[in-house]
């Protein structure tokens, strides 16, 4: 298990020289305590010492980064096993497989795909993370010009699927310097593959079928100088893969294989439905999922199960509250009444912006709880209300007192009326019909 | 985590009754009897998909009633439909006709559970009226119109569970107890209802499905947290779960989709909502696109 800071104190050279980047000795073993910092950050540990704290202060699941720059995704560095106890940090990276033996065209069109999808959600922009280059045409020179047409990691990160050490030179010539997942090393390759990430500095993925193969695997390629690797537990069945998956994170979580404390990767074309695949990858541990390119639906489902089970289940995503202008609103504009939940204001955001009517959003602070959630749990309130109005100097934004409130908070219009004063107008349950109840409704 | 240890295991319910168990059902299906995580250790006899169906479609999800086309104004043929060519494993009737104003048509209750029971070979799932004040009619019409069947009678909450409850007791059926996606609540419900008698090994947790992108996040880890506790030994939660992403179809993405694309929409939404509903533990999915059943079950084979 994890050490305490003050504990790892003890082993440090106590001389606060700074090297490390932090003021103190003390601080260090802070950070190192929550697995925020790497031992070999201090230059002046005594060997014993770097070997023991290494052990116990690296995060459980070791952070790997795939690809450089801003499209660069990192993985790993987790610290639970459920993300009730806490919350998981780093989204899977969804790479999207093309062959090599692919035609031009085809390959072309897929990357553009992947550099192009965006879905936005409550405020964030979701996207695909990278492109799988698959050698099947077994001709180094061919995987090598595919990769390049996937634009060799420069734009998009790349994983290099293949066995054969030759077609992963002939590939990291070209695409080496982008940090590309070198996909993968078996027991038969694995010290020709190992060399080559060595080589160019490149995470490596290592694929077993055994937990305990796996953790030899890994462990092998690690001492041959590999600190960046991925786990492929090479599952024959979805069912299996969620098995061996929860098996590995808790040994690497309860720190009792240290071999098996990196990513897993997962591909999602390997079983009779990739969307399950990938849901299975999602919620279970991944952190590449490599996926056949996808429709549409496949791809924005996906993408919104990654960041739903990726939010902090302690804190729902949030806007500010306050009060938000829309389409430039004058004196006479209508105010509308919500709640500070990100889904909540995107949702009523979108249809008004579309809308074209000028508004005020009357945002109040019911702690990220959605309208429905925040009546039920009595955290949208005429006291609210009433105190928000003064907070925010509604008053002193528009010449009228009507206050426009959502159709699910209607058993509360009477108390918000003798609670401010206002006179309260009940909109409709549904954003969608807002807009239309606006055009019809509203008068002063 | 593996044990043998009788206590720590979720409690296995059976839903229908073949002729030998006293019903007409070709077969009768035992669910729960889990002892570890989802998919791991020793796994559970089967994980069902149950295709929902109404008696009255005007409120129900149009992207569904574009595809069934027909079956929809005939229950009795779009339950037979849901087994035999849609492949569910068991039919979920709802009974929206009670949404309608002033409803009162109570033999119609009995008729079509009958109708349904005659036209499918499979355990049934009837979930009863949407009105409190309908609750103790309808649930006695059609939980006795199943006597003898060992149904699936839904949904007791908090508020309102005496009704159903009273109905399961009386005709011999299992219960499914629905909570906000809150695991007191749920534990509390299912104290609520072994006081009122309804045996522990007659219930199904339902701990409220939020739509992908509308709350799932709290489903999942309610689930998760409740199939843990169970674990941990805490019987008032060790009942299997079923999950009905029933928010799906209505969503945003779903409604706004071109027209070409909505169906495809509509299916991939619900697939990924029940696919993780069973990776966080549930034993049965219950969705309402046909198209989504034939996936799932691929998906819980492989
Ligand atoms: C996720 C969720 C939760 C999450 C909270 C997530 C969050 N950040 O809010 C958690 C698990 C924490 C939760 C807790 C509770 N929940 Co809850 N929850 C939900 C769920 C599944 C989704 C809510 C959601 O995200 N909706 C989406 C957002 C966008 O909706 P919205 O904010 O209402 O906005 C829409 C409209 O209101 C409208 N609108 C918004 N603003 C405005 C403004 C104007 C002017 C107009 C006209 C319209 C408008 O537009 C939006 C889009 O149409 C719903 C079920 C459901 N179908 O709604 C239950 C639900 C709301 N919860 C419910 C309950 C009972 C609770 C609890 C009280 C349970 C408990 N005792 O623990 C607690 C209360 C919280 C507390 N204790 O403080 C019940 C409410 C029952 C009722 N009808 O009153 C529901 C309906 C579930 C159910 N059927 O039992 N919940
Ligand atoms: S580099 Fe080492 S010795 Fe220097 S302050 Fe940091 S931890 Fe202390």
């Amino acid at each position: 298990m994890a050490m305490k800071a003050l504990d790892i104190y003890k082993h440090l050279p106590k001389t606060n020289c700074k090297k490390c980047g932090y003021p103190t000795c003390l601080a260090f073993a802070m950070k190192l305590a929550v697995g925020k910092a790497d031992v070999e950050a201090c230059p002046d540990l005594e060997a014993e010492a770097r070997t023991l704290l290494g052990g116990v202060t690296r995060p459980p699941v070791r952070l790997v980064t795939i690809g450089t720059g801003e499209r660069s995704v990192a993985v790993g560095e987790e610290f639970v096993l459920f993300r009730h106890e806490k919350t998981f940090y780093h989204p899977p990276g969804i790479v999207v497989q093309v062959s090599d033996a692919w035609p031009d065209d085809e390959v072309r069109s897929v990357v553009e795909m992947v550099e192009e999808t965006v879905v936005h959600r409550v405020g964030q922009d979701l996207v695909l993370n990278g492109v799988a280059v698959k050698y099947e045409s077994n001709l180094p020179e061919r995987f090598a010009e595919v990769v390049t047409l996937a634009g060799g990691g420069n734009s998009l990160p790349l994983a290099l699927i293949a066995d054969d050490p030759g077609a992963l030179e002939a590939a990291l010539a070209v695409a080496g310097h982008y940090r590309p997942l070198i996909h993968a090393a078996t027991e038969e390759n694995h010290e020709a593959l190992a060399a080559l990430a060595k080589r160019y500095g490149c995470p490596l993925a290592v694929r077993a079928a055994d937990p305990a193969e796996l953790a030899a695997l890994a462990g092998k390629c690690a001492d041959a100088g590999v600190p960046d690797i991925v786990l492929d537990p090479a599952p024959s069945s979805l069912a299996g893969f969620v098995a061996i998956a929860t098996d590995i994170r808790k040994a690497a979580i309860g720190r009792t294989e240290p071999a098996l404390g990196y990513p897993l990767s997962i591909d999602a074309g390997a079983f009779g439905d990739a969307d399950a695949a990938i849901a299975a990858g999602i919620l279970k541990y991944a952190g590449i999922i490599v996926v056949p390119p996808l429709s549409p639906a496949s791809v924005e489902a996906a993408l919104t199960l990654r960041q739903n089970i990726y939010t902090d289940p302690q804190k729902p995503i949030q806007v500010t509250p306050g009060i938000y202008p829309i389409n430039e609103p004058g004196r006479n504009a209508p105010v509308l009444l919500t709640v500070n939940f990100s889904l909540t204001y995107f949702t009523l955001l979108g249809y008004l912006e579309a809308s074209r009517i000028p508004c005020y959003l009357f945002i109040a602070d019911t702690e990220g709880l959605s309208v429905l959630t925040a009546v039920a749990g009595g955290k949208l309130t005429e006291t609210l209300v009433a105190d928000s109005i003064k907070e925010f100097g509604v008053g002193d934004l528009v010449d009228h007192r009507l206050l426009v409130i959502p159709g699910y908070a209607a058993p509360l219009s009477g108390k918000i009326e003798d609670a401010t004063g206002w006179k309260v107008l009940v909109g409709p349950r549904d954003a969608a019909d807002l807009p239309g109840y606006l055009e019809t409704e509203w008068k002063t | 985590m593996e044990s043998n240890d009788e206590r720590l295991a979720i409690r296995e319910v059976r839903l229908g009754a073949t002729r030998a168990e006293g019903g007409t059902r070709e077969v009768s299906y035992a669910i729960g009897g889990e002892r570890d995580l989802p998919f791991s250790g020793k796994r559970p006899e089967r994980l069902l998909v149950a295709l929902e169906i109404c008696d009255d479609p005007q409120f129900w999800p149009p992207v569904v009633r574009d595809y069934v086309g027909d079956l929809a104004n005939d229950t009795a043929e779009w339950a037979r439909a849901a087994e035999r060519t849609y492949g569910a494993d068991l039919v979920r009737l709802n009974f929206t006709s009670t949404k309608q104003r002033g409803f009162d048509a109570f033999g119609a209750i009995a008729a079509t559970t009958e109708e349904v029971l005659a036209a499918t070979a499979r355990p049934l799932i009837v979930e009863g009226s949407n009105e409190p004040e309908l609750d103790s009619e309808v649930f006695r019409r059609s939980g006795e119109a199943g006597e003898g069947e060992r149904l699936l009678l839904g949904t007791a909450e908090a508020d309102r569970y005496r009704s159903v409850a009273a109905a399961a007791l009386a005709y011999g059926h299992a219960v499914i107890a629905q909570s906000p996606i809150d695991v007191n609540l749920a534990k509390q419900l299912n104290i609520l209802l072994r006081e009122t008698g309804v045996p522990q090994d007659r219930i199904v947790i339902d701990p409220y499905t939020g739509a992908l992108g509308y709350g799932f996040e709290y489903t999942y880890s309610v689930m998760e947290r409740i199939r843990l506790a169970a674990l941990a030994g805490d019987a008032d939660l060790a009942m299997p779960m079923i999950s009905a992403p029933t928010d799906t179809l209505s969503i945003r993405e779903v409604r706004e989709a071109a027209p070409a694309d909505r169906e495809a929409m509509a299916v991939a939404w619900e697939f990924y909502t029940a696919y993780a509903a069973v990776v966080a533990g549930a034993s049965i999915v219950c969705v309402r696109h046909p198209l989504t059943v034939a996936r799932l079950k691929t998906a819980l084979e492989g």
